[in-house]
């Protein structure tokens, strides 16, 4: 039977290569939107633990989680370190790393903070930032860089490098102050393998002379080491990860920063702005899965058209068939067979075809966020859906199939 | 007795009515059953193959009778032991001459048993009915209507069914290769085990069979 199924299909090649693409493409799509959403869900929120609260100022929260943690969008406002020391000093807060961001390194983010980043701030649960190479920067210009920063610069221990005024690539370069790579982080799948560190000191200094985004002294003319070190100690900073001695006052914490008299700041739990992430998102989410659920049952449609349409031209074949002693059932199996043939080889495409979108997006997630996701085959739920859907068409070609049998039945053929 | 039938009738509706006349077919008897446009000689092959339901008379054949057999019962009994003939587009166009020809044996076992060599038994029909031997590979739209007339005689040849019923098989050809079609068909036929049932209405035809069986136009 099935060598029939299969020359009979070979025979009308194109009309079922066309039906396979559909069923498959949308089979792929509705996988891949799946996969996609799983992954940078899962990358996102493993970006970031072991900072219970980010310090910025009064704004959205999800917008400042982005910028600091994700390095998406541009800080628009700063808050100042007199207001950070007074929050270091309250009881609840056991420690507090601040950090600058505007700058970047050849398309990366440089972030400048303080060596306690690398203690403090932990990724994927409760895994710390571990050095590859090297050590933590510790003089001016001491720079620590990520991983991937390395890989695709190819930086190593002491290559000097050039911080670019903005995060454009094309930006005025802080070209009279270079600095040295102290140390390069062991890969984390996060955006901190695309970050470039320094101290906050020495992202004070090489801005020393700027106004207005313009350069009106350069470093050449001044000797740094003579500097003290507090009087680079910037006035402001972007936002400050905060660790607190215990949980349970959280809440009580936040409602303080948010009362706060001297300046307008606000205290953002990371997993709650990413939840408002993850809701925004969601509902695009669905529209897109209900739009691709239509585009399956469209395709569905399409093959059981393609099969009436066809069933005039297959009476021949129909009839030959049953003159040699097929019965009514055998010949509507073969319209299921078909069916099921085209359900496993749409299947067998769509699998090849998710591998390959998803890999297309992690590649893309990790160009935009740094975000590195973990490529599988198929999960049993996927594999479930995959199922579900040849069922479904199964169900639909139930109509041609129930049509060929009514045709053969008690109905001479000889005439 | 490969074939009997005793009062056998068929009744279109809308009072419509053919009676057949009693057939008796021996093994090795070539029969060619003759009549009108409409008088039901159609209706008679299929009946005699199964596909319309005996509702008056009985047909038995090989000893069964149609009316003890399930329709399932009754296809496997025309896949076993019933070669049909068509009067034209008789193969299947995707598969090749081959392919076409030993189609049958796909949904019989019994039949696929009586073959021994296969490709050699295909091969010999193919030679006896004068096919030259590339005609099996190429696909039925490389091949003239008598060519694939014969693909499908060997088709309703191969694992000896008891019976092979043609409707008009030779309306699509000229006189001399009726001739000779019929010639071949007869001559391709085991003597001891198959008997033939044409239905024609070329009288130039009826010389070539044992026996001739008319049938009255329909009351």
């Amino acid at each position: 039977m099935i060598g029939i199924v299969l020359a009979s299909m070979r025979s009308r090649l194109i009309p079922i290569v066309l039906v396979i693409v559909a069923l498959s493409t949308s089979m792929a799509l509705l996988l891949a939107i799946d996969r996609v959403h799983d992954a940078t869900k899962t990358g996102f929120n493993q970006s970031l633990s072991g900072v219970d609260l980010v310090l910025g100022p009064r704004g959205s929260g999800l917008e400042l989680v982005l910028y600091t943690v994700f390095h998406l969008g541009k800080p628009t406002n700063n808050i100042t370190t007199t207001t950070l020391s007074d929050i270091s000093n309250d009881p609840m807060i056991e420690w507090a790393v601040p950090v600058a961001l505007g700058d970047s390194h050849r398309g990366f983010r440089v972030i400048s903070t303080t060596s306690e980043y690398f203690d403090y701030v932990k990724f994927g649960g409760d895994q710390s930032i571990e050095f590859a190479q090297g050590v933590p920067f510790e003089k001016l210009h001491e720079v620590v860089i990520g991983s991937e920063v390395a890989k695709t610069l190819g930086y190593n221990l002491g290559t000097s490098l050039f911080v670019t005024h903005g995060s454009e690539t094309l930006g005025k370069s802080h070209d009279d102050f270079a600095f040295q790579v102290s140390g390069i982080l062991a890969p984390t799948g996060t955006p901190t393998d695309k970050a470039v560190f320094v101290s906050l000191e020495g992202y004070e200094l090489i801005h020393l002379g700027w106004s207005n985004g313009s350069k009106a002294i350069s470093l050449r003319d001044l000797d740094a080491s003579a500097i003290p070190r507090d009087r680079l100690y910037p006035k402001t900073v972007t936002a400050v990860y905060l660790g607190l001695t215990s949980k349970l006052g959280l809440f009580k914490f936040i409602r303080t920063v948010n009362e706060y008299p001297d300046e307008a700041i606000s205290a953002v739990i990371p997993g709650v702005a990413l939840a408002e992430l993850w809701s925004m998102v969601g509902a695009v989410d669905k529209a897109f899965q209900i739009l691709n659920w239509l585009i399956i049952g469209i395709s569905l449609v399409g093959m059981v058209t393609m099969t009436l349409t066809g069933l005039d031209s297959r009476t021949r074949e129909m009839t030959i068939l049953r003159s040699l002693g097929a019965s009514p059932y055998a010949l509507a199996s073969l319209v299921l067979l078909e069916t099921l043939v085209i359900g496993i080889l749409a299947v067998t495409s769509a699998v090849g075809l998710v591998r390959l979108l998803t890999w297309a997006a992690a590649d893309l997630l990790s160009d935009w966020t740094g975000i590195r996701t973990e490529l599988t085959w198929l999960a049993p739920a996927e594999f479930f859906t995959l199922i579900i859907i040849v069922l479904a068409g199964l169900v639909t070609s139930l109509i041609p199939a129930a049509m060929v049998y009514k045709r053969s039945i008690h109905r001479g053929f000889l005439n | 007795m490969i074939l009997e039938t005793t009062a056998l009738s068929y009744d279109f509706g809308s009072g419509r009515r053919i009676q057949f006349p009693d057939l008796r077919i021996l093994a090795g008897e070539k029969v060619v059953v003759v009549g009108p446009s409409g008088s039901g000689k159609s209706t008679l092959l299929n009946l005699l193959c199964g596909v319309l339901p005996v509702q008056d008379g009985s047909i038995r054949l090989l000893n069964q009778s149609y009316k003890d057999l399930s329709p399932l019962r009754l296809d496997k009994v025309r896949a076993d032991h019933i070669g049909i003939i068509f009067q034209s587009l008789n193969l299947i166009p995707y598969l090749s001459g081959f392919d076409n020809a030993v189609l049958g044996l796909r949904f019989s076992k019994a039949r696929k048993n009586r073959v021994k060599d296969l490709a050699r038994t295909v091969a010999s029909l193919a030679t006896q009915l004068g096919l030259p031997p590339d005609t099996l590979e190429r696909n039925p739209s490389g091949l003239s209507i008598g060519q694939q007339q014969r693909i499908a005689v060997i088709r309703a040849m191969l694992g000896y069914p008891a019976l092979i019923l043609a409707d008009e098989p030779t309306s699509a050809l000229d006189p001399v290769a009726t001739q000779q079609f019929i010639s071949e068909l007869n001559k391709s036929v085991d003597s001891s085990t198959q008997s033939v049932i044409v239905v024609s209405h070329d009288p130039e035809i009826i010389p070539l069979f044992d026996r001739v069986i008319e049938i009255e136009p329909a009351s």
